[in-house]
């Protein structure tokens, strides 16, 4: 884990005020949001912007990276491998994203790094304890990926909450705290998982705060999501497209069903399978969308046979084209 | 190093069968009451016309993740709650729009 330059990301100097600081954000927020964003790497860049922001707006945990920064530049690192090299252990965050939670005010739901949790996470964590008033601890929110064959029929995922506490001897030392999540069945992108009390720690005897997972589907080779509902292309012949045919489909819920391709059918032709998307009190559904895949002309029997299709059924596809504008 | 494990009996979907009450939904954003009350007289999250109490009130998750957009709308940008529910509804018109696009295969996500 490298140390990150948030006045790099920003495009800063060290030296900006506040204002400067929310002026670069602003700015690079409407180049890189990911909703308008035409370039590459939107969503990974748009994360970076609002953590380096989250960090350099705040007077506290600016000054606090601006030590740690300090640290680093001397040859010090805050992290168990010093001089700046941070090394967590190897997929301690497989699946899941940090994202900060809403503390000292405002809410936070953009992503986070690994950097920004270990460093940040269990200041604000001590500072909430230190506080002498009674309140209920704040909640945390992160994100976590599954797939949509999970999603309809529950998982059991563990995640690591990762944090940066200073020992008795005064070192700083990683703590993991692990929980095994039980994802339940029918979830759909962008439904919140609430895990109960594994938020902050409350304060002056009062209970913690709640950790909202916010679900969201890894990419799929075969199904595409659309809210609840769920798209796949399905290939299919010529002759079956012609013709008509019964044909295998695969689901998501792990399922083969039989599906009749109509005769006439042409490519793009969207069939329903019901209720066969992310469950729920309103399901979605599957929907197929036919692609009309030519068997390649790559023989001479092969050839001989499309010749024949030509003489035998003659049709002219451009036929309604016309130069007359009319 | 040092790591402890704990298992977690209380994960919930936020949705129909369990609800955020309004007060949660403030909670969770980091606000008070008073603010998902504008919310709600602005339209950024809707509630049954025939349900005037706040503490009627129940929100899904659809609710909770326009909450904490509009949260964070107001802070970054300084935009009011007015203009933010503008930006969240043309953000989720974008949204629909590029999904739809998506699942007919015609985008890449």
């Amino acid at each position: 884990m490298d140390f990150k330059d948030y006045y790099k990301t920003l495009g800063i100097e060290r030296t900006a005020p506040e204002e400067e600081v929310r002026k670069a954000y602003r700015k690079l927020a409407r180049k890189y949001h990911p909703d308008v964003s035409k370039e590459p790497d939107a969503q990974a860049r748009m994360r970076d912007i609002n953590e380096a922001n989250d960090v350099l707006r705040d007077k506290e945990k600016r000054a606090a990276y601006d030590a740690l920064a300090d640290r680093v530049a001397q040859g010090y690192g805050a992290g168990e491998g010093g001089r700046g090299n941070y090394q967590p252990p190897p997929g301690w965050d497989k699946g899941f994203e940090f994202h900060r939670g809403p503390s000292q005010g405002p809410a936070d739901h953009a992503e986070f790094s690994e950097f920004f949790s270990s460093v940040f996470g269990k200041g604000e964590h001590r500072g909430a304890q230190n506080r002498q008033y009674r309140a209920r601890g704040e909640d945390h929110h992160a994100a976590i990926e599954i797939s949509i064959e999970d999603a309809i029929k529950g998982v059991e995922r563990e995640i690591v909450l990762r944090s940066l506490e200073v020992d008795a001897q005064g070192q700083p030392a990683f703590v993991n705290r692990t929980l095994s999540v039980k994802i339940p069945a029918g979830v759909h992108p962008g439904q919140f998982i609430r895990l109960a009390g594994q938020g902050m720690p409350g304060h002056g005897g009062e209970p913690a705060g709640d950790l909202f997972l916010e679900v969201r589907m890894a990419p799929h080779k075969l199904y595409r999501v659309d809210g609840r509902d769920l798209y796949m292309t399905l290939p299919v012949t010529p002759t079956e497209a012609a013709l008509g045919a019964q044909v295998h489909v695969p689901t998501p819920a792990g399922h083969v069903v039989e599906v009749t391709v109509p005769p006439n059918a042409r490519s793009g032709l969207k069939l329903r399978l019901k209720e066969r998307g992310f469950p729920g009190k309103t399901p979605g559904h599957l929907y197929l969308l036919l692609d009309i895949a030519l068997p390649p002309a790559d023989s001479e029997a092969a050839r001989q046979a499309y010749v024949q299709l030509a003489q035998a059924a003659p049709f002219d596809p451009r036929r309604h084209l016309t130069t007359s504008g009319v | 190093m040092s790591s402890s494990t704990a298992t977690s009996t209380h994960a919930t979907t936020v949705g129909s069968a369990h609800p955020l009450a309004a007060h949660e939904l403030a909670h969770a954003c980091g606000a008070e009451i008073g603010w998902v009350i504008q919310l709600v007289e602005v339209g950024i999250v809707v509630v049954p016309e025939r349900t005037t109490s706040p503490e009627d009130w129940q929100f899904h998750s659809a609710d909770l993740q326009r909450a904490l957009e509009a949260r964070r709308l107001e802070r970054d940008f300084g935009v009011g709650l007015e203009a933010a529910a503008l930006i969240l509804d043309l953000q989720h018109e974008i949204r629909r729009l590029k999904a739809a696009l998506h699942a007919q295969g015609l985008l890449r996500p």
